[in-house]
C-alpha cells in the first residue's frame, strides 16, 4: 500500500506546484504590464518583468483619466451596501432563530432565500432596469445599493443564521431573567458576541458588491455612477487599447477584495455554499 | 422580507407584462415573442454556443477538481501545506470576474502576451495563435478563464466533503486490501455524492449567467462564437432596445432554471440543510 502510493506523494506537491504558477501568474503579468512605462509596452520580445518600473499607468488611469471617482464611487456603493444587507439579515435572521416561528414557514423562507441564489441575473435585470428608470434613479448610486443589497441579503441571512444558531440562546434567557430588555439583551449581549460573524459577513458582501459589473454597466451612464468595474470594462472598448493602463485598474480591481477576502478567509467557501460546507484554514 | 418582495417579485411581474407585448407599438401581443424565439436563428446560435461553453467549462471543472481533491487528500498530510492550497485557490475566486478577464486578455494578446511567445520557446514555430479573434480558440480562451477561476470551488467543495470520510473506514478498507481506486470507487465517491450535486447546480447556474469575463475578452465575437445567452440577452434588450422579446427568452431562462432547481432543489435541500 504505502509502496504503490510511494510515486504519488512526490508528484503530487510537483502538480500543486505547477498549478500554483498557472494560478498565480496572470496576476504576475498583470503587475508587471501595469508597471511598464508606455515605451516598454511593445518591445519584442515582451518583457517579463518591466526594466523600468514605473507608475505612470496608475497615475494616468487614476489622476488623468479621472477614474478615482469611479474608485470612490465604488467604495461608497460598497459600503452602503454592507450597511444595509447587515441591517436587513439581522432583521430577517433573528426573529428567525431566537423568536418562536412555526418551522415550516422557517423552512420555506430559507429554501426560497436559497432559490434566489440561482436566478439567473439576466433575467430581472430588464424589469428592474425599467423600474429604476420610471422611479427616477437611473444613473444614481443608491440605485445600486438597493439592487446589491437584495442580491447578497439571501446568503447573508444564511450565514448569519448560522452563527446565531451557534451562540445558545440561554445566553440571551440568561439576560432577560436578570432584568434586561430584549433590546438590551440584543445589543449588548449577542451583537458583541456575533461580531465575529457579521465581520466576516460584510467582507464577503463587500468584496461581491465591488466585482459587480452586469447592474452597474446596465444602470449607469455617466462617472456620477459608474463603478469601477466599468472603469476597468471601458479600457476594454476604447478604439485602442492602452494595455498598462488596462493592468493597472485590473490590479486596483483584483487587489481589493483579494486582500479583503484573505482575511476573512475563513467564511469563503461556507458563504458561497451557504453552510453547505464548513471548512478551516 | 417586503424589500425582497419588492425587488424581486415585482421584477418579475413586470417581465411577464413586458413580454405580453409588441415591441414598440406597445398593445397586448399574446405569445408572439414567445413564439417569435422558434424562429430566431441567432437565438439557436447562442444557445448551442451556451451548451458547449457549460458542457467543457463545467465538465473539466468538475473532473480536474475531483482529482485534486482525492489526490491532495491523500497525500498531502501537513496543516501547512492544506492551508497554502486553500490560500492559492481561494484568490481566483475572489478576483473580480472583470479583473480576471483583464489578465488573461493580457496574456492572449497575439503580438504583446505572453503566451504566444512561451510557445515558440518552447519549439512552437508556426502562425501566431489569434487567441481571440479564431472562434475555436475565443471559445478556448472564454472557457479557461471559467476554469481557471471555478475549478477552485469544485476542489474546495470537494476536499470540505472529503474531510468527513470517516477515517475508520478508510483504515479497514485498507485491511481488507482495498486499492486505492476501489477506494475511491467505494468509498470517497459515496459520501461525495451529494456534494458534486452541489456542485454542479451552482457550477450549471452559474455558468449559464456568465457575462463579465466574456465581455472583457471577445465581447461576444469574432462574429457570435461566444455571445452566450446572456449576452444576446443584453444586446436585445439594451443595444436594440426590444425589451419585451429580451424579457419573453428571460422567462424561458427562468422555466428552465426552476426546472433545474425543482429536480435538485428538494434533494439538495434535504442533503444540506
Amino acid at each position: 500500500m504505502a509502496r504503490s502510493r510511494s510515486p504519488w506523494r512526490i508528484l503530487v506537491p510537483i502538480v500543486l506546484g505547477g498549478l500554483a504558477i498557472v494560478y498565480l501568474f496572470p496576476f504576475v503579468w498583470m503587475l508587471s504590464t501595469s508597471l511598464k512605462p508606455n515605451p516598454e509596452l511593445y518591445t519584442q520580445p515582451p518583457t517579463l518583468w518591466p526594466v523600468h518600473p514605473s507608475l505612470e499607468a496608475y497615475h494616468a488611469a487614476l489622476i488623468t483619466a479621472g477614474d478615482w471617482v469611479l474608485l470612490r464611487n465604488s467604495l461608497v456603493v460598497c459600503l452602503a451596501t454592507v450597511l444595509l444587507t447587515l441591517v436587513l439579515a439581522l432583521l430577517i435572521a433573528y426573529p428567525l432563530t431566537r423568536l418562536a416561528v412555526p418551522p415550516a414557514f422557517r423552512r420555506g423562507l430559507l429554501s426560497w432565500l436559497l432559490s434566489l441564489r440561482f436566478l439567473p441575473s439576466m433575467v430581472v435585470v430588464i424589469p428592474i432596469f425599467a423600474t429604476v428608470r420610471v422611479v427616477g434613479l437611473y444613473d444614481r448610486l443608491l440605485a445600486l445599493v438597493f439592487i446589491y443589497a437584495a442580491f447578497s441579503l439571501p446568503f447573508a441571512v444564511w450565514m448569519i443564521k448560522g452563527f446565531l444558531s451557534e451562540i445558545p440562546p440561554e445566553v440571551e434567557e440568561a439576560a432577560l431573567a436578570d432584568g434586561a430588555s430584549r433590546w438590551r439583551a440584543f445589543f449588548q449581549i449577542l451583537l458583541p458576541m456575533l461580531s465575529p460573524g457579521l465581520l466576516a459577513a460584510a467582507v464577503i458582501t463587500f468584496a461581491l458588491a465591488w466585482s459587480e459589473f452586469l447592474y452597474a454597466l446596465i444602470l449607469t451612464a455617466t462617472p456620477r455612477a459608474q463603478t469601477f468595474s466599468i472603469a476597468v470594462w471601458s479600457f476594454v472598448t476604447e478604439f485602442e487599447i492602452i494595455w498598462n493602463q488596462m493592468a493597472a485598474v485590473g490590479v486596483i480591481a483584483a487587489a481589493v477584495p483579494v486582500g479583503l477576502l484573505l482575511l476573512a478567509r475563513r467564511y469563503v467557501i461556507s458563504a458561497l455554499t451557504f453552510g453547505a460546507v464548513r471548512e478551516k484554514a | 422580507m417586503l424589500y425582497l418582495l419588492t425587488v424581486v417579485v415585482y421584477p418579475m411581474t413586470y417581465a411577464i407584462a413586458l413580454s405580453l407585448q409588441y415591441y414598440r407599438l406597445g398593445g397586448f401581443a399574446g405569445l408572439h415573442n414567445f413564439t417569435f424565439a422558434f424562429h430566431d436563428g441567432l437565438l439557436l446560435a447562442s444557445l448551442r454556443a451556451t451548451v458547449i461553453y457549460i458542457a467543457f467549462a463545467v465538465g473539466t471543472e468538475i473532473l480536474l477538481g475531483l482529482v485534486l481533491a482525492v489526490a491532495v487528500q491523500r497525500t498531502i498530510r501537513s496543516t501547512l501545506g492544506r492551508t497554502l492550497a486553500y490560500l492559492l485557490f481561494i484568490i481566483p475566486m475572489v478576483t473580480p470576474p472583470v479583473a480576471a478577464g483583464v489578465s488573461f486578455r493580457l496574456m492572449y494578446i497575439p503580438e504583446y502576451g505572453i503566451l504566444n511567445v512561451l510557445l515558440q520557446h518552447l519549439g512552437y514555430h508556426g502562425t501566431p495563435i489569434l487567441w481571440m479573434s479564431t472562434p475555436s480558440m475565443a471559445m478556448f480562451s472564454v472557457i479557461s478563464v471559467d476554469v481557471w477561476q471555478w475549478m477552485p470551488f469544485v476542489f474546495l467543495v470537494l476536499f470540505a466533503g472529503l474531510q468527513a470520510v470517516p477515517l475508520d473506514v478508510v483504515e479497514a478498507a485498507g485491511v481488507d486490501g482495498a486499492g486505492g481506486w476501489a477506494q475511491f470507487r467505494h468509498i470517497d465517491l459515496p459520501y461525495l455524492k451529494p456534494l458534486l450535486l452541489l456542485v454542479v447546480v451552482f457550477r450549471v447556474t452559474d455558468a449559464l449567467r456568465v457575462f463579465d469575463p466574456v465581455q472583457v475578452l471577445t465581447m461576444g465575437g469574432p462574429g457570435a462564437a461566444t455571445e452566450f445567452l446572456s449576452l444576446y440577452l443584453y444586446k436585445i434588450a439594451f443595444k436594440f432596445g426590444n425589451l419585451n422579446y429580451a424579457s419573453a427568452l428571460a422567462l424561458y431562462v427562468v422555466l428552465a432554471v426552476s426546472m433545474l432547481f425543482a429536480l435538485f432543489g428538494r434533494y439538495l435541500s434535504e442533503e444540506v440543510a
